[in-house]
C-alpha cells in the first residue's frame, strides 16, 4: 500500500463560474502562476494527506526511526528504542538531551539506574532473592542497574506482566527500582513462543500508540495503521474498512470543531442526557392545525399533511420566511442584560442556551439516520425503475452522489453547533452563525429536493448540491483553524 | 496441588520464628497459600486496642504478583472500604517480587497509624477525614470497640 491517500474533493471541474465566488477562486488560483499545480491546500480547507499501513510497513518505519538513533548516538538499537518511545520518537529531541546530557537523559528514560547496585559475589552459587533457590553464578543477570536476579525468575516475572498486557514498561523486579527492561533483554529470557509473539504485539501497540504520526483505524477488527504528514485534527479513511475518523484524536470526525472542544461537548452531553431526554420527540403538532405530525424523513422543511402547513421542525417557524436572508432558526439569541439578572435566572438561561445547541445537534445526526434510510428507499425504487427499462444504473447515479453530498454536508452542519456553543459571542461569532445558517438553509433545500427526487429536475438538483457544498466548503474555509 | 515454592516457605517458616510484633499470619491448615492474619491496632492510633483480622492469599504467581489481602474485620479507615478491601500502592502497580508478606504486613500495620485520606478508597470516609478529622477518629474509635474488640 505505498499510495498517498488524500482526503480532498479536488477541485471540481464542472464549476459553475457564472457567480462572484467563482471568480474569487479562479482568481486566487491564478496568483500563483508559477507554481504548475494548485496547491490543495489552499482550494479544500479538509486537505490532508496519509498512507494506510500494514503492520509490517509500521515496522520497518519504526525500525528505521530507531537504526537512525542508535546510528547517531552510538547506542544499541533496544536502548535507542526506549528513548525514542519515551520522547514520543521525536529523533532531534532525543539527540540534543542525549548530547546535552548524556547521563541524566538515560536516567530519566528509565535506561539507567540513579545509582548502580553493587554486587559482592563469593563462590560459585548464589541465592536468589525471589526463588530463594541457590543457583550457579552465570544463571543470574541484570539489567543496568546490577540487581541480579536468576534466569527463571525473570522469565516468570516477563510472563506475569505480559499476560497483564504490559510490555515496554515492564520494570526491574527490585522494590522501588525502576529501570526498564529493554526489548533484547526480554526476548532473551522469553523461551515460549506465544509469550514472544504476545509480548510484540504488545510493545508494537504501546509504539503506535507514542508516535503522534501514527493512529490504528478505530474501525473493528482493522488492523490499519494511518501515518499522517502532519499531526492534525483532520479526515483520515481506512482505506481497508472505510472507517473515517480525526486523526488526531482517533474519535469521529468533527470540524470544524477541534478535538478538546468536542470532548467536552461529548461529554456534557453525556453528563446531561437526563436533562435533554425529553427534546428526543419523534412527533410534533402541527403550529397551524395542531395535528400531530411524526417525522420520518431527514428533512427539517415540514409539510403539514392534513392543513399543507410549511414550517420548520426545529423552531417551529414558518417556513418562508426560514428561506430569508437572515435565516434565524440555528442562531440563540442571548439575553444582553444576563449578568445583572438572579442566579437563578442565570442558571435557566445557560440551561436554555445548552438545551439550544443540543437539540439541534441531536436534530441533525437524527436527520442523518433518517436520510439514510431514504437513500435504501431511495435505491430500491431505482432498481425497480432500471429493471422495467426507465433508465440505467448510470443514469440514476447522480442522484446516490447527491444523498451522499447531503450526508456529508449534514454531518458538518452537526458539529458546527458544538463550535457555537462555546464560541464567545462577537463579530466572528456572528460571521459564524451567518455562515451556519446559510448552509442549514441550503442543506435542508437539497434535504427536500432529494426527498423528492423522481420529480425534482436534475439541473436543479445539481445546482442545488453545487451551492450547498459550497457554503460548507467556505465555512470550513474560514473557520477549520486545525 | 503443585509443590509448594521454596519461596514460599522460606517466608512462611521465618514469619512462624520471628514473627513481627502485633501481627500474626498462621497457614491454614488445608491450604498453605492461605494466611489467617490478626493484627493489633497501633499504639497511638484510633484502632488502638483493637485485634483486626485479614486473610491474605498468594496467588498461583506469587511472588511475581501480590499477595490478595483483605480486611474481614469491619474498620472504619479511608483507604479501607466496606468490603475491606485495601488501597496500598505495594499492594497493586508498585508490588515488586523482592518484597515478601513481611513487608506487606507491615505496611498495612503502618497504613493504620498514619491512615491518607488523600488516596481514599472510602469516599464517605475520606471525606470525612479531610473536613473534620476529630470526627472521623471518634467515628473509627467506635467502630474500633463495636467491632474490635472482645472476640
Ligand atoms: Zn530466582
Ligand atoms: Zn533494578
Ligand atoms: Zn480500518
Ligand atoms: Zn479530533
Ligand atoms: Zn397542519
Ligand atoms: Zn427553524
Amino acid at each position: 500500500m505505498e499510495e498517498i491517500m488524500t482526503t480532498s474533493q479536488g477541485c471540481e471541474s464542472d464549476m459553475d463560474c457564472s457567480d462572484n465566488e467563482c471568480y474569487e477562486d479562479y482568481y486566487n488560483i491564478n496568483d500563483d502562476s508559477d507554481i504548475e499545480q494548485v496547491d490543495p491546500r489552499k482550494v479544500d480547507p479538509e486537505y490532508f494527506e496519509f498512507k494506510c499501513l500494514y503492520e509490517e510497513e509500521v515496522d520497518r518505519l519504526l525500525n528505521e526511526t530507531v537504526e537512525t538513533l542508535s546510528n547517531i548516538l552510538h547506542i544499541p538499537p533496544s536502548l535507542a528504542k526506549v528513548l525514542l518511545h519515551g520522547h514520543q520518537w521525536n529523533i532531534e529531541e532525543v539527540t540534543r538531551k542525549y548530547h546535552d546530557n548524556p547521563s541524566n537523559t538515560l536516567i530519566t528514560s528509565k535506561i539507567e539506574p540513579v545509582t548502580t547496585h553493587s554486587n559482592i559475589i563469593m563462590g560459585r552459587y548464589m541465592c536468589c532473592p525471589v526463588c530463594v533457590m541457590p543457583h550457579p553464578v552465570d544463571k543470574f543477570h541484570s539489567l543496568t542497574c546490577g540487581h541480579l536476579f536468576c534466569r527463571d525468575c525473570w522469565t516468570m516475572h516477563f510472563e506475569v506482566q505480559i499476560n497483564q498486557g504490559i510490555s515496554t514498561g515492564i520494570a526491574c523486579m527490585a522494590r522501588e527500582c525502576d529501570v526498564l527492561a529493554p526489548e533484547d533483554f526480554v526476548l532473551r529470557h522469553l523461551t515460549r513462543p506465544n509469550m514472544r509473539e504476545k509480548y510484540q504485539q504488545f510493545s508494537f501497540q504501546d509504539h503506535v500508540k507514542s508516535h503522534p504520526e501514527l493512529r490504528f483505524c478505530p474501525g473493528p477488527n482493522c488492523s490499519i495503521v494511518v501515518h499522517g504528514r502532519e499531526i492534525k485534527a483532520k479526515r483520515a479513511i481506512c482505506t481497508q474498512c472505510k472507517t473515517t475518523f480525526c486523526f488526531k484524536c482517533g474519535c469521529d470526525y468533527h470540524a470544524p470543531t477541534d478535538c478538546q472542544v468536542i470532548k467536552k461537548w461529548l461529554t456534557k452531553c453525556a453528563d446531561d442526557s437526563e436533562t435533554a431526554n425529553y427534546i428526543s420527540a419523534h412527533t410534533k403538532d402541527c403550529p397551524k392545525c395542531h395535528i400531530c405530525i411524526e417525522k420520518n424523513g431527514g428533512c427539517n422543511h415540514m409539510q403539514c399533511y392534513n392543513c399543507k402547513h410549511d414550517f420548520c421542525w426545529m423552531c417551529l417557524g414558518d417556513w418562508k420566511s426560514h428561506g430569508s436572508e437572515y435565516y434565524e432558526c440555528s442562531r440563540y439569541r442571548e439575553n444582553p442584560n444576563i449578568a445583572h439578572e438572579s442566579v437563578h435566572a442565570q442558571a435557566r438561561e445557560a440551561l436554555k442556551k445548552y438545551l439550544h445547541y443540543y437539540e439541534r445537534w441531536e436534530n441533525h445526526s437524527k436527520s442523518l439516520k433518517l436520510e439514510e434510510q431514504t437513500l435504501g428507499k431511495l435505491r430500491s425504487r431505482i432498481n425497480q425503475k432500471v429493471m422495467s427499462g426507465l433508465g440505467t444504473w448510470i443514469d440514476w447515479q447522480y442522484l446516490f452522489t447527491a444523498a451522499n453530498l447531503l450526508a456529508k454536508c449534514r454531518y458538518t452542519l452537526q458539529y458546527t453547533y458544538p463550535y457555537a456553543y462555546y464560541m464567545d459571542a462577537g463579530p466572528r461569532k456572528e460571521l459564524f452563525e451567518y455562515q451556519q445558517a446559510q448552509l442549514e438553509a441550503e442543506i435542508e433545500n437539497l434535504s427536500w429536493k432529494i426527498e423528492r427526487a423522481e420529480t425534482t429536475d436534475r439541473g436543479d438538483l445539481e445546482n442545488q448540491m453545487d451551492i450547498a457544498e459550497k457554503r460548507r466548503t467556505t465555512l470550513l474555509k474560514d473557520f477549520l483553524d486545525v | 496441588m503443585a509443590a509448594l515454592p521454596r519461596r514460599i516457605i522460606k517466608e512462611t517458616q521465618r514469619l512462624m520464628q520471628e514473627p513481627v510484633p502485633g501481627i500474626s499470619a498462621v497457614p491454614d491448615d488445608s491450604n498453605a497459600r492461605y494466611f489467617h492474619v490478626i493484627v493489633t491496632g497501633p499504639e497511638d492510633s484510633p484502632f488502638e486496642g483493637g485485634l483486626f483480622k485479614l486473610e491474605l492469599f498468594l496467588p498461583e504467581d506469587y511472588p511475581m504478583s501480590a499477595p490478595k489481602v483483605r480486611f474481614i474485620t469491619k474498620i472504619y479507615h479511608p483507604n479501607i472500604d466496606r468490603l475491606g478491601r485495601i488501597c496500598l500502592d505495594i499492594l497493586k502497580d508498585k508490588w515488586s517480587p523482592a518484597l515478601q508478606i513481611r513487608t506487606v504486613l507491615l505496611s498495612i500495620q503502618a497504613l493504620l497509624s498514619a491512615p491518607n485520606p488523600d488516596d481514599p478508597l472510602a469516599n464517605d470516609v475520606a471525606e470525612l477525614w479531610k473536613v473534620n478529622e476529630s470526627e472521623a477518629i471518634r467515628n473509627a474509635k467506635e467502630w474500633t470497640r463495636r467491632y474490635a474488640m472482645d472476640n
